[in-house]
C-alpha cells in the first residue's frame, strides 16, 4: 500500500493516458446556476431573521471622541447598534500587520471605514438607521499621495509606527553599476497605475446563525473559510472549533472576498452573538465599493540597460504601493511585485526597492494578479523601448532574454523545469501573424483610425509568497453505494475547481464513474486547504485531493491483488469498470461493496506540505516560489484619434501553465481575465474626491466592460510544461491572463500612435491628449 | 397596499409598502431567489424579470406599478422547451462561471431568441451583443453567452 504523498503525486505526474483529465467535461454547476437553483449567501435568508448594515465613517482621518446612537435605539425596529466596545475578543484583524480594527476604535483612517453594525427588523429600518449614527471626532489632516506620505513625519496614519512606510522589500543581485556600464542602451521611465474595484456582481454578505453552547455558523461571501473561522473566533474570543464557516456559491471573488470575506463574517457573527438570533449582514453596492480593499495603485520608477546584441545587463526599480489606511495584504502584494519585477527574463544585475505606504484612502488589497499586472506593465513597456532603441523586433528581444529551464530568476532561484514560456511565445508569434501585422500597421500609421499590435508576457509564482509554508489537504470518504464524498476548503467562486477539475481528478485517480464524485467544498468541515486565491484552486489546492484519492486507490489495488492473488499491475480501474487479471470483471459499486465487507479502510486524508527553500529578505535572494505559471498575449487595438477612443479588436493568448485539466474551463478563465484586464486598462477608474471619498461608488459611474467591449479572443495556445508537484503537473491559471493585459494594450496603443504610454487607465481624455502629442 | 399580478403563470396577491421594489417583493415575500441583488439602481441587470416577455430590471420597478402584469422569472420556465434548451447550451458553451448573473443573463437571452424566432429575424453577432448589453457579467462570460445564443438560434432556424 502506498501512503506517501510524494510517491502518489509522482505516480500520476508520469501518467500518460487519461480518462477524465485533459477533457473538457461540462461543469456540474452550470445548469443549476442558470435555473436559479444555486444558492448564494443572501438566498439563505428567511423571514424572521434580523438584518444588519454597517455605519461608515464620513471623514478620511480623525480621532474618535464618541460614537452616539442612543437616539436610534428608540425606534423599536432597531434591535442593536454594535461598536468596538461590544467586541468580546480582539478588535484586531490585520492580515500582514496587526494594524486594522474590525470596527474603528480611537481613530478613523479612511472615508468609508466601518464604525458600527446596525441591526434591525427590516432593510428599510437599518438603511435609515445607519445614517443616524453620530461620530463625534477631532479631524486630522489627511494624506492621499503615497510619494508625499513616504516623506512626511508630521502626519501619520499609524502614529505608533513613526513613519507612513508600512513595509519594505528589496532585491540585490550582482552589481547594477557595472551592469549599466556594460549597457549600450539605457531606458528609464516612471509608470503609474491606478486602483481597481472588483465589482463582483454579488456584493458582500454574511448570515450568522447562533448555535448551541455559543457555537456559531456563518454563511459568508468568503474565499478562505478557515481564515474566516480564525478571525471570527478571535473577535468573539471563542475557540475556532466553535465556529463553522460555509461558503456557498460565491458571486465572484477575484481576491476581494479573500480580504473582506472574513471581516464581513466577523461583523455578522458579532451581531448574532449579541442578539442570539440569525442576522444577515449585507453590503449595498455603495458600501461594498467604499469599504473593501482595491487593486494596488502604484508609482514605479524603472531603469533597464541592454547590450547591442539585445541582452539585458541590469535593472534598477523602485516600486511604491499606496496601501491606503491599512496594510491588509499590501506587504504580500508588494513582495510579489518585487520578486516578479524583472518579468520572466534573465537579468544578471538587479537592484529593486519596494515601499508599501499608508495614506488615508481605502486599503489596497488582493485582486487577480496580486501586484503583478502593474509591475509587468512597467517591465514590458521597458522591453518595447529597448527593442525600439536597439532595432529589435519586440518579440525577438524578449526571446533573447527569456527564462528557460536551468535559468536563474532575479532572486537567484534556479528554475530546473516547468519553464515553457519561450516555446509559448514562439508559437504565439507565428500563430498570431505578429510580424506581418506589426509591419502592416506601421506602414499605415495615418488617418483618423490607427491600428497597433502589442505583445506582453507575464509570470506568476505558484502558491503563497516567500518561504512561507503552503500546503494542501482534503478528506475523501467512499460510501457503501460507491458514491465518493470529497471534502475541500477550496471555494467555488466561478473558477470551476470544485465543479469540474476536482471531480475530474478524483474520477481519474479512483477510476470511478465521474457522476459518483461529490465535492463538498467551501466549508470548515473540510480540512484547512488554504485559500481559494493565488490561482491555487486546481493546482496547490487540489494536491490534497490527489493524495487522498491516491491512497484509497492504492488500498483498493492492494486488496484486489491479495484477494484474487494477482499482481497489482494486472488491475485496471477506469470509468467505473474494474478488471483484475484476465478472469475477474466487476463494477465500481461491486468493488466497493466487496471492500466494505472485507474491512478495507475507504476514508483518507490527503495532507501535503509543499517543499520550500530558504529566502534571505536582506538581499531578496533565494527560493521565492516552487514554480511559475507563464503567459504571453498579443493584442491588437484601434484608436480613434478624433475622440481618443481605443477598441481592443483581438487578443491572442498563449499559456505555459502545466497540465491543463479541463481545456474549455481554463479558456473561460483566460477570457474572463482578458475582459477584466481590458476594463482596467481602458475604462475603470475610481475617482477619489478632495475629502478622500470614492465618488463613483456605483456601477453607473464606475464603468465595467459589457458584451460590447469584448474583443475577439483567439483560441489559447497551451504549452504543457508540467510542474512536478502539481496534480498531474498542473500549475495555476486563474489570474494569468489579467497580468499581461495592461502592458499588451498599452504597447499596442504605443505602437499605433508611435508614442510611449506610461500611465493607466487609457481613458478617452488621456488617449486624446496622447494623440495630440503624437501628431505634434 | 394590495397588488395582484401573475407570477410564473399563477395569480399572486401581496400586501406591500408603497415604496417597495419588485426585487424585494420577489426575493423577500415570494421566495423567488433567482432574481439577484447586484446594484439596486438598474445598472447590472442581475435582477432582470420578464414583464409581458420584455426584460425589465426589477430593482427600479415599484411593486405597486405592476398590478395586473404578467411576470416571469426562470423559476417559471423550467418546463419551457426553448428555455431548457438554452440553459443546456449555456452549460455546454461554458457560459457560466460564478453564476450570479446567469439566471438574468439567460432570461434576457431567452426573450431575445423568442422574439427573433417569432419575427423570423437573423440577428448578427452585434445584435446579440446589444441585446445582452444590459446584463453585466464580471466573470466575463460574454463570448460564451453569445456562442450559446447563436447555437440555439441556428438550431431552431434549421428545424423550421
Ligand atoms: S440590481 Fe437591479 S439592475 Fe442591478
Ligand atoms: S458568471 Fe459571474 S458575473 Fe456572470
Amino acid at each position: 500500500m502506498v501512503e506517501d504523498p510524494e510517491i502518489i503525486i509522482r505516480r500520476w505526474f508520469v501518467a500518460e493516458s487519461f480518462i477524465a483529465v485533459g477533457k473538457s467535461l461540462e461543469r456540474v454547476d452550470s445548469i443549476e446556476k442558470v435555473l436559479g437553483r444555486a444558492r448564494f449567501v443572501e438566498d439563505f435568508f428567511e423571514e424572521g431573521f434580523l438584518v444588519a448594515r454597517l455605519a461608515l465613517a464620513r471623514i478620511p482621518h480623525a480621532r474618535i471622541r464618541k460614537i452616539s446612537y442612543d437616539h436610534i435605539l428608540k425606534n423599536p425596529k432597531v434591535h442593536q447598534v454594535l461598536t468596538y466596545r461590544d467586541i468580546p475578543g480582539e478588535n484586531q484583524v490585520g492580515y500582514a500587520i496587526p494594524d486594522q480594527p474590525l470596527l474603528a476604535e480611537r481613530k478613523v483612517r479612511y472615508y468609508g471605514e466601518p464604525v458600527a453594525v446596525v441591526v434591525g427588523r427590516d432593510p428599510d429600518t437599518v438603511n435609515s438607521a445607519v445614517e443616524e449614527v453620530v461620530l463625534d471626532v477631532d479631524p486630522l489632516p489627511a494624506l492621499y499621495n503615497s510619494l508625499e506620505a513616504m516623506e512626511r513625519q508630521d502626519i501619520l496614519v499609524h502614529e505608533a509606527l513613526g513613519t507612513n512606510i508600512a513595509f519594505k522589500t528589496r532585491v540585490r543581485k550582482g552589481d547594477v553599476d557595472s551592469g549599466f556600464s556594460k549597457a549600450d542602451v539605457v531606458v528609464e521611465n516612471t509608470y503609474r497605475t491606478h486602483h481597481q474595484e472588483h465589482a463582483y456582481l454579488e456584493p458582500e454578505a454574511a448570515l450568522a446563525i447562533p448555535d448551541l453552547e455559543n457555537r456559531i455558523t456563518v454563511i459568508a461571501t468568503i474565499q478562505y473559510p478557515h481564515l474566516g473561522q480564525k478571525i471570527v473566533a478571535k473577535v468573539l474570543g471563542i475557540p475556532s472549533s466553535y465556529v463553522k464557516i460555509v461558503a456557498p456559491y460565491i458571486g465572484g471573488g477575484f481576491g476581494g472576498k479573500d480580504d473582506e470575506g472574513p471581516l464581513v463574517a466577523a461583523r455578522a457573527a458579532l451581531a448574532a452573538y449579541h442578539l442570539r438570533r440569525p442576522v444577515l449582514l449585507y453590503y449595498t453596492r455603495e458600501d461594498s465599493m467604499q469599504i473593501h480593499p482595491k487593486r494596488e495603485a502604484t508609482v514605479i520608477r524603472y531603469k533597464s540597460g541592454a547590450t547591442q546584441d539585445g541582452k539585458l545587463t541590469a535593472i534598477e526599480v523602485t516600486i511604491v504601493h499606496d496601501t491606503g489606511a491599512y496594510a491588509n495584504r499590501g506587504p504580500f502584494i508588494l513582495w510579489r511585485a518585487t520578486m516578479h519585477s524583472s518579468g520572466p527574463y534573465y537579468v544578471p544585475n538587479a537592484k529593486i526597492d519596494g515601499y508599501c505606504v499608508y495614506t488615508n484612502k481605502v486599503p489596497q488589497g488582493s485582486f487577480r494578479g496580486f501586484g503583478n499586472p502593474s509591475v509587468q506593465f512597467a517591465a514590458e513597456a521597458q522591453m518595447d523601448q529597448l527593442a525600439e532603441k536597439l532595432g529589435f523586433d519586440p518579440i525577438d528581444l524578449r526571446l533573447i532574454n527569456m527564462l528557460r529551464p536551468s535559468s536563474e530568476t532575479i532572486t537567484g532561484q534556479m528554475l530546473m523545469s516547468s519553464v515553457g514560456i519561450y516555446d509559448a511565445l514562439k508559437k504565439l508569434a507565428s500563430e498570431s501573424n505578429w510580424r506581418i501585422k506589426r509591419r502592416m500597421y506601421e506602414e499605415s500609421r495615418a488617418g483618423r483610425f490607427r491600428r497597433g499590435i502589442g505583445v506582453a508576457v507575464g509570470w506568476h509564482g505558484n502558491s503563497t509568497s516567500r518561504a512561507v509554508p503552503d500546503w494542501s489537504n482534503s478528506y475523501i470518504h467512499i460510501s457503501r453505494d460507491g458514491s465518493v464524498s470529497v471534502y475541500t476548503g477550496i471555494v467555488e467562486i466561478g473558477q470551476g475547481s470544485p465543479s469540474s477539475s476536482h471531480r475530474q481528478l478524483v474520477a481519474e485517480v479512483l477510476g470511478c464513474p465521474f457522476e459518483k464524485v461529490n465535492i463538498v467544498f467551501g466549508t470548515t468541515d473540510a480540512p484547512d486547504t488554504g485559500a481559494t486565491h493565488a490561482s491555487r484552486g486546481t493546482s496547490v489546492g487540489a494536491i490534497g485531493i490527489l493524495v487522498a484519492a491516491g491512497k484509497i486507490r492504492s488500498r483498493l489495488e492492494s486488496f484486489l491483488a491479495e484477494y484474487f492473488n494477482v499482481q497489482k499491475e494486472e488491475i485496471k480501474m477506469s470509468s467505473g469498470e474494474v478488471v483484475v487479471g484476465d478472469k475477474v470483471k466487476m463494477k465500481w459499486e461491486e468493488l466497493i461493496a466487496l471492500a466494505y465487507s472485507k474491512g478495507v479502510d475507504l476514508s483518507a486524508t490527503g495532507y501535503f506540505f509543499l517543499p520550500k527553500g530558504v529566502f534571505n529578505d536582506e538581499v531578496g535572494q533565494g527560493f521565492a516560489y516552487p514554480a511559475f505559471s507563464f503567459i504571453a498575449v498579443v493584442a491588437e487595438v484601434e484608436v480613434d484619434t478624433f475622440t481618443g477612443k481605443v477598441r481592443v479588436l483581438e487578443v491572442h493568448p498563449a499559456l505555459a501553465v502545466g497540465k491543463v485539466i479541463n481545456p474549455e474551463a481554463v479558456k473561460t478563465q483566460v477570457e474572463g481575465a482578458i475582459v477584466q484586464g481590458l476594463g482596467y486598462t481602458l475604462m475603470e477608474k475610481l475617482v477619489i474626491s478632495e475629502d478622500g471619498r470614492i465618488i463613483n461608488d456605483n456601477l453607473t459611474d464606475y464603468v465595467i466592460p459589457t458584451s460590447h467591449e469584448t474583443p475577439v479572443i483567439r483560441e489559447a495556445i497551451f504549452v504543457e510544461d508540467l510542474w512536478e508537484y502539481g496534480p498531474f503537473g498542473a500549475k495555476g491559471v486563474g489570474e494569468m491572463a489579467f497580468i499581461p493585459m495592461p502592458a499588451a494594450i498599452a504597447n499596442a496603443l504605443s505602437h499605433a500612435l508611435g508614442i510611449r504610454v506610461t500611465e493607466l487607465p487609457l481613458t478617452l481624455d488621456k488617449v486624446y491628449s496622447l494623440t495630440r502629442d503624437s501628431s505634434r | 397596499m394590495r397588488v395582484v399580478f401573475t407570477l410564473n403563470g399563477r395569480v399572486v396577491e401581496v400586501d406591500v409598502e408603497p415604496n417597495e421594489v419588485l426585487l424585494d417583493t420577489l426575493r423577500l415575500r415570494l421566495g423567488i431567489k433567482s432574481v439577484k441583488r447586484g446594484c439596486e439602481r438598474g445598472e447590472c441587470g442581475a435582477c432582470t424579470v420578464l414583464v409581458s416577455n420584455v426584460p425589465v430590471v426589477s430593482c427600479l420597478l415599484l411593486t405597486v406599478q405592476i398590478n395586473g402584469s404578467n411576470i416571469v422569472t426562470v423559476e417559471g420556465l423550467q418546463s419551457d422547451d426553448l428555455f431548457m434548451e438554452l440553459a443546456s447550451e449555456f452549460s455546454k458553451s461554458f457560459a457560466v462561471q460564478c453564476g450570479y448573473c446567469s439566471p438574468a443573463m439567460a432570461l434576457t437571452s431567452y426573450a431575445f431568441i423568442k422574439k427573433a424566432l417569432e419575427n423570423s429575424l437573423k440577428p448578427s453577432r452585434e445584435d446579440i451583443a446589444k441585446a445582452i448589453e444590459g446584463n453585466l457579467c464580471r466573470c466575463g462570460t460574454y463570448p460564451r453567452v453569445l456562442m450559446a445564443i447563436e447555437k440555439v438560434l441556428e438550431r431552431r432556424t434549421q428545424v423550421r
